[in-house]
């Protein structure tokens, strides 16, 4: 036992364990660049499409919030997985995470979102709150009140004779503001997305930037 | 400071028994801390070791979001680690529940709320080195000094 144990502490003061115990080389702890990180902000202004907070697969994970004059997307980390999609869902290129941006350019890949409006004309009555509620309809008709009717046509939906009335699918932002204040739950917008391909053109040698 | 203390410290940050515990996880995390064992990062090359037995460990990898099995378990198991100790959470389960903290899903996140934790590595999953920075981080905060902090 005695001796077992004389060697094993002779073991422990050998000028190579030693050594080898206090300085072994490690190597640098470094993340490749072109991994995806958490998304960072690219310094573009944020135009509120809320597309990154649309796509999100991670709850609570994207937050755009309020700041100064505009709006900044907020990552909380411990719930974003890091998967890009909010840097490929924006429109105006407001976050960007390794190289995705870059790889976007290059093979000339979007993701499109469009919106599809909804309406049960069984459970429809005809109220209206939909079309006082859209933010959308605010801003192309502020004359609009409570009932939903609407002298211009620029409105996407209003109430004529009764019922409601889709004009201006296309206008629809999908902020779903319309399903919420709606007593019956009878619309619903369907949030589209496509992932597109244009093919790339390749610059001329003779053309200029 | 006495210079047994200094030698302790010494050894200490260049000695760090890792174990891991599970409490719920879909594998991806237990994945990446696999992958420090591994010769890419291999953890042994900073002084961190790899025991599955809570009474050797110092430091406690929690990896998942913490699942209705692991209500009295993972206590007992924080206990029987002997002090100097520190809990690490490992991805975004067991600080948020990320993806399964959903309506009508049984897991109960955070994990703070059960063992103290003493650093968080967020990500789906974190990447190994952020694991390591996470281990290498705490070493000093928490080990250094400890007889003298502790009166």
């Amino acid at each position: 036992m005695a001796v077992s144990l004389f060697w094993y502490m002779v073991e422990f003061a050998r000028f190579e364990w030693i050594k080898k115990f206090l300085f072994a080389k490690t190597a640098p702890l470094i993340t490749p660049a072109h991994f995806r990180g958490f998304p960072e902000p690219t310094g573009k202004a944020c135009q509120h499409a809320l597309f990154c907070m649309m796509v999100c697969p991670a709850p609570g994970a994207i937050e755009v919030l309020h700041e100064g004059d505009g709006w900044k997307p907020k990552i909380h980390k411990g719930h974003c997985i890091r998967c890009g999609l909010c840097v490929e869902a924006c429109p105006n290129g407001v976050l960007r995470s390794g190289r995705v941006l870059e790889t976007m350019w290059d093979q000339g890949t979007s993701l499109l979102f469009s919106f599809r409006i909804a309406i049960d004309p069984d459970l429809c009555m005809g109220c209206g709150n939909c079309c006082t509620a859209c933010p959308v309809n605010k801003l192309a008709d502020a004359q609009m009140g409570a009932g939903g009717h609407s002298a211009t046509d620029e409105v996407i939906m209003r109430v004529q004779g009764g019922d409601i009335l889709v004009l201006h699918e296309e206008k629809c932002t999908g902020c779903k503001t319309c399903e919420q204040s709606c007593p019956n739950d009878a619309i619903r917008i369907a949030r589209i997305l496509e992932g597109i391909q244009q093919p790339i053109q390749k610059p001329s040698p003779e053309a200029g930037p | 400071m006495s210079i047994l203390q200094n030698v302790k410290d010494l050894v200490r940050s260049r000695s760090i028994h890792v174990s891991y515990v599970d409490v719920g996880s879909c594998n991806g995390c237990d994945i990446e801390v696999l992958a420090c064992l591994a010769p890419r990062y291999d953890i042994e090359q900073y002084g961190i070791y790899v025991h599955n037995n809570p009474r050797e460990a110092d430091v406690l990898l929690v990896v998942g979001a913490f699942t209705p099995g692991w209500e009295e378990k993972l206590k007992g198991l924080w206990n029987k680690i002997p002090e100097p100790k520190a809990a690490i959470a490992i991805g975004n389960c067991p600080i948020s529940g990320c993806v399964f903290d959903r309506r009508g899903s049984y897991v109960d996140p955070p994990v703070a709320k059960h063992i103290p934790i003493a650093a968080e590595v967020p990500g789906c999953p974190p990447r190994p080195t952020e694991i390591l920075q996470a281990i290498l981080s705490i070493r000093d905060s928490v080990f250094a000094e400890w007889e003298v902090k502790r009166k």
